[in-house]
């Protein structure tokens, strides 16, 4: 699927609900969620522990697939295709940062910002992710593994991986959420500075009000169900 | 093409970070140790049938009353087989008035196609080898006959009619064989020479040999196409048919070759399943994020497969360049004993050895492999998630089903492969649940333990799969161990009990009634011991209840060589030693006209007990019921009969005595006067096939000690691998009570307790499993006495517990030793 730049509806979600089984029956994590999202706009979902954010965040960007409703990419259906349907969208057009970074603690900084690359088959991946190294300020730590990068710095590898393959949304997960607040302040920066910079859509979940505020927009979860 | 080169830049930082090490490790010793047996062992069996063709001078002889036919010869020609023969018969040389009954043998120039002849000039002189027989004119003989015809070197002796220049003594000749023909003093001569003595007449009771060596495949072929052929007075024979004494033990050192290679197989198995296990583990995160970036199911499959098999590919080399070294080293370790010429290594085999390793390492890890591309994307979000467990079936079958392959490939030997996986399969399926059940009944106890129990306890049974699976990997590992011990150590001593120092060497046969007393006294001073004297009456077995004996028979059965000649009867008030009553009963003084029958010939004729068996001894017939089957064992060299009668019977037909002896090298010279006195026994010198056959063996016996070694090496070094490929958890937890404030001994204490049992378990279940295998083992495939072995009992377990908790405790001692925090960052 092409992404076509003058729609302005990105994403859009019609009745949306995850529920999963329990020894108690079934519990509803998300119901009916009506959403829609515009190309270049920033979202924050914000809410308290346990109301759903983040499994909206992985429906979202099909990393789980939902029990009801379904998700449109570009008016195209996303939710109901097959995982390697949805993985080769993920390629193609998302970026993500997560709270717990997920770097791969066996690749130093440069692999493992050259990794979504590789994978795409660039033959030019070891300039590129250099060059966002530079732009993260870690050009000087390119050989340097996870264990040996503060949590900050991890969390700029990850920044320099999410937005390497210049995706068209970027999905992140707390970004600042195992961050000191100076820390945390530094990322958030460098989220939004590389988000204009790479006219990315950004979606992201977060406890953060600051950080939620930034975003040109915010919904609110309570209990699985948007206020 | 560019997922290949991903895979290999993946695998390269992986191998740095040491992610690899494990992995790399079990598999260059799964491959060293199946190619060093694999070369080891394909190399030292040509070299024992090539040393055991010495037996025979060839790979394949046929014997025959007469000439065989040319075409025969022909077809060998065609084949590419080499051809020698040899004439053997007993000859009456008389020269200075002396008379000797010798043991003619006219070889053609060929002779020996295998092993040499090696002779002497004088007793001062060294031995000379030689692979061709005495030229034409010329004759060989053994130094008795110089001492007994009062000859020398250099002197002419008389053939018949021709006479011939003794040029060298015979002091060696391989295909020395233990019958009539050979116990007399040989005489070699040139075949050449054979026409002019005029002794060949028609009628002339002669043996031929025709020997053949060759390619296995063109001698397999000959052999196939020549036995259909054959009259019921021709034989033909190979090593396995021909002394199966030697056949028997070569099969067992050969079985044993074939069962170490299947241990260490096993023992590697459980290596790679382990390694592969963690390796995996430690991947799912990466897959996770891998999924995330957008690579498809297949993408991830493809990655990892192609990371494995570059993985197996550098093992595999390696592990074939230490295996072809270690099987040199192994060999020239062993050069004394070993014949000067060893069997050159074979790709082929090295080709096994690498095929194994791949084999192994393909059917261990394509199912945590295949696990792999299910973990799902959400894990980056959600740690927990975990791929669904591969299905049992699949795992288990997988593995088993290409264990069996492997193994069946080694040993060519169904029964062994599954009498192994048969008896092992079920014993652990079995002692699977027994651990469940006990880990049950633990957990149910648990409040009941100090802490430190309770800790340790709590530490198996919560991750009861995990310690399911590593008792399961240390009680196989062990019970190989323990297999390639207990089959060796039993092996050996059985060999050693049927071949003591002392063992007879020697059969007088044909002493007469009346000489009973004097020659038992005579050979009692001569060899210190008195030996048993059998009476011997020559007989045929004729019918069967009402049936004629050769109707009963088929050609090729051993039955056949019992009904075709006089049978040697006896009789006996009781069981002789070396015979095991198997069926019925044995009889008492009042028993009348009853037979005992030796187990195997009543098989191969169909004989019942309480059949009628008529036996004609010259032109008297008389009939004896059969009372009971004796097993005999064939391999002792004491004199052993097919059929035993009651005294009765047959004490007044007409009968000689035979004894077999020891006699000391050092008092043959005593021995010559012995024959003087009696020169109508006959006396039959097994002291060369003797000497063969115990080099044989301790050859053999050396290289399974160095299997053995090897199998243990192996099974040391995957212990130790599988502690280390499960403390991950172990650290984690570790360092996270320490976090809590536990203390270092508590920490000490229960990593201790925590590993002395599974040390103990695995001891104890690997004795039970051992136990099984050994019983069918023995029971069903190598033919050995089974017996229980407290002292291993004992041992094992003591011995489990002690180096696995020994091994665990230091393996995680830098959990006490390095701050939580540092630990915690180095998971």
């Amino acid at each position: 699927m092409q992404l076509d730049s003058s729609n302005i509806k990105l994403i859009e979600t019609h009745q949306l609900g995850k529920t999963v089984p329990t020894s108690n029956g079934p519990l509803h994590i998300l119901t009916g969620i009506h959403l829609s999202i515009n190309a270049g706009e920033s979202l924050a979902i914000i809410g308290a522990s346990g109301s759903g954010k983040s499994t909206l965040l992985g429906l979202l960007a099909g990393l789980d697939t939902p029990s009801h409703g379904e998700i449109l990419i570009q008016q195209h259906p996303f939710s109901t295709l097959d995982e390697d349907g949805r993985a080769k969208l993920r390629n193609q057009l998302m970026g993500f940062v997560f709270q717990s970074f997920q770097l791969l603690p066996s690749l130093t900084a440069l692999e493992n910002v050259m990794l979504p690359l590789e994978l795409s088959g660039n033959p030019d991946a070891k300039r590129l992710a250099s060059n966002l190294l530079d732009r993260v300020k870690l050009g000087n730590r390119l050989s340097h593994t996870p264990k040996q990068l503060s949590g900050g710095e991890q969390q700029r590898v990850a920044l320099a991986r999410a937005f390497v393959t210049q995706p068209k949304i970027l999905f992140a997960d707390e970004p600042t959420g195992n961050l000191d607040s100076k820390t945390g302040a530094h990322i958030i920066e460098l989220l939004f500075e590389l988000n204009q910079e790479h006219l990315t859509t950004l979606i992201l979940v977060t406890h953060d009000s600051i950080l939620a505020n930034r975003c040109q927009r915010r919904i609110t979860l309570d209990s699985g169900i948007l206020v | 093409m560019t997922k290949l080169l991903l895979a290999l830049r993946m695998l390269k930082r992986d191998y740095r970070s040491g992610e690899l090490t494990i992995l790399l490790l079990a598999l260059i010793i799964a491959v060293t140790s199946s190619s060093t047996i694999s070369l080891f062992a394909d190399r030292l069996q040509r070299t024992m049938t090539d040393q055991a063709s010495e037996f025979l001078a060839a790979d394949l002889v046929i014997t025959s009353p007469a000439l065989i036919p040319a075409e025969w010869l022909q077809q060998a020609e065609q084949l590419g087989l080499l051809h020698s023969q040899s004439v053997e018969f007993s000859s009456v040389l008389i020269e200075n008035d002396q008379l000797l009954l010798a043991g003619i043998k006219a070889v053609s120039n060929q002779y020996p196609l295998r092993g040499h002849l090696k002779t002497i000039q004088t007793d001062y002189t060294t031995e000379q080898t030689y692979h061709h027989g005495p030229a034409a004119n010329t004759v060989w003989v053994e130094k008795r006959i110089l001492s007994a015809l009062g000859f020398k070197l250099g002197d002419t002796l008389h053939v018949g009619e021709k006479a011939l220049l003794i040029s060298e003594l015979l002091t060696y000749e391989p295909d020395k064989r233990g019958d009539l023909y050979s116990l007399s003093p040989r005489v070699m001569m040139n075949d050449q020479d054979l026409a002019a003595t005029q002794i060949i007449q028609p009628g002339s009771h002669i043996h031929y040999f025709f020997h053949f060596a060759g390619e296995t495949k063109a001698l397999t072929q000959f052999k196939a196409s020549i036995k259909a052929h054959l009259n019921p007075s021709q034989r033909i024979m190979d090593i396995h048919e021909d002394r199966p004494e030697v056949g028997s033990a070569i099969t067992r050192a050969e079985r044993y070759l074939g069962l170490s290679s299947i241990l260490v197989i096993l023992i590697a198995g459980v290596a790679i399943a382990m390694s592969t296990r963690r390796y995996t583990e430690r991947h799912f995160d990466t897959t996770a994020i891998l999924r995330c970036l957008g690579c498809t199911e297949r993408e991830i499959i493809v990655l990892f497969s192609y990371q494995i098999l570059l993985i197996g590919l550098f093992a595999c080399v390696i592990g074939c360049l230490i295996g072809w070294f270690a099987q040199t080293l192994l060999l020239s370790l062993l050069q004394n004993l070993l014949p000067a010429k060893i069997a050159a290594p074979s790709l082929l085999a090295l080709l096994l050895g690498f095929l194994t390793g791949m084999i192994i390492l393909i059917s261990f890890t394509l199912p945590p492999l295949l696990s792999l591309k299910k973990v799902p994307a959400l894990r980056v979000l959600r740690r927990e998630l975990q791929p669904p467990p591969a299905s049992a079936w699949f795992v288990y079958g997988l593995s088993a089903s290409m264990i069996c392959l492997l193994i069946w490939r080694y040993t060519n030997d169904i029964s062994l492969t599954g009498t192994i996986i048969g008896s092992g399969f079920v014993c652990l399926l079995i002692l699977n649940q027994l651990v469940k059940m006990l880990f049950t009944l633990l957990k149910t106890q648990l409040p009941h333990y100090s802490l430190y129990w309770r800790l340790s306890l709590q530490n198996l049974i919560q991750e009861r799969h995990t310690s399911i699976a590593q008792i399961l990997a240390f009680s196989i590992t062990l019970t190989a161990m323990i297999l390639t011990f207990t089959v060796k150590t039993d092996m050996v001593d059985a060999w050693k009990q049927q071949l003591p120092e002392n063992a007879p060497n020697n059969f007088a046969l044909n002493i007469s009634e009346d000489q009973l007393s004097a020659t038992q006294l005579d050979l009692a001073a001569l060899t210190g011991t008195s030996s048993a004297f059998y009476p011997v009456v020559s007989g045929r077995l004729v019918r069967i209840n009402d049936q004629p004996v050769h109707q009963r028979v088929s050609k090729e059965s051993r039955g056949n060589e019992a009904i075709e000649r006089d049978l040697s009867l006896t009789w006996a008030e009781n069981l002789p030693a070396n015979n095991l009553l198997m069926a019925g009963a044995w009889w008492n003084s009042d028993t009348q006209n009853a037979v005992s029958v030796e187990q195997k010939l009543a098989e191969n004729l169909g004989i019942k007990l309480g059949d009628i068996l008529t036996f004609t001894v010259g032109s008297e017939q008389f009939t004896a019921q059969v009372s009971s089957f004796r097993k005999v064992d064939w391999e002792t060299m004491q004199p052993n009969f097919y059929m035993i009668l009651t005294p009765s019977t047959l004490a007044s037909f007409p009968h000689t005595y035979m004894t077999s002896f020891y006699l000391a090298a050092d008092k043959k010279n005593h021995f010559n006067q012995f024959l003087k006195k009696y020169s109508n026994v006959m006396i039959l010198e097994v002291d060369l096939i003797l000497a063969q056959f115990k080099m044989i063996l301790a050859q053999i016996t050396e290289a399974m000690n160095y299997l053995f070694y090897l199998a243990f090496a192996a099974g040391f070094t995957v212990l130790f691998a599988a502690i280390y490929s499960t403390l991950d958890q172990r650290i984690y937890k570790g360092a996270l009570m320490r976090t809590l404030g536990a203390n270092r001994r508590l920490l000490n204490t229960i990593h201790l307790f925590e590993y002395a049992l599974l040390g103990l378990l695995s001891g104890l279940l690997a004795i039970v499993l051992s136990e099984v295998v050994l019983f069918c083992l023995y029971r069903y495939a190598l033919h050995l006495e089974y017996r229980v072995n407290f002292l291993i009992w004992l041992i094992v377990p003591l011995c489990a517990t002690g180096m696995i908790s020994l091994t665990g405790f230091f393996a995680l001692r830098r959990v006490t030793e390095q701050a939580p925090l540092q630990v915690l960052q180095q998971l």
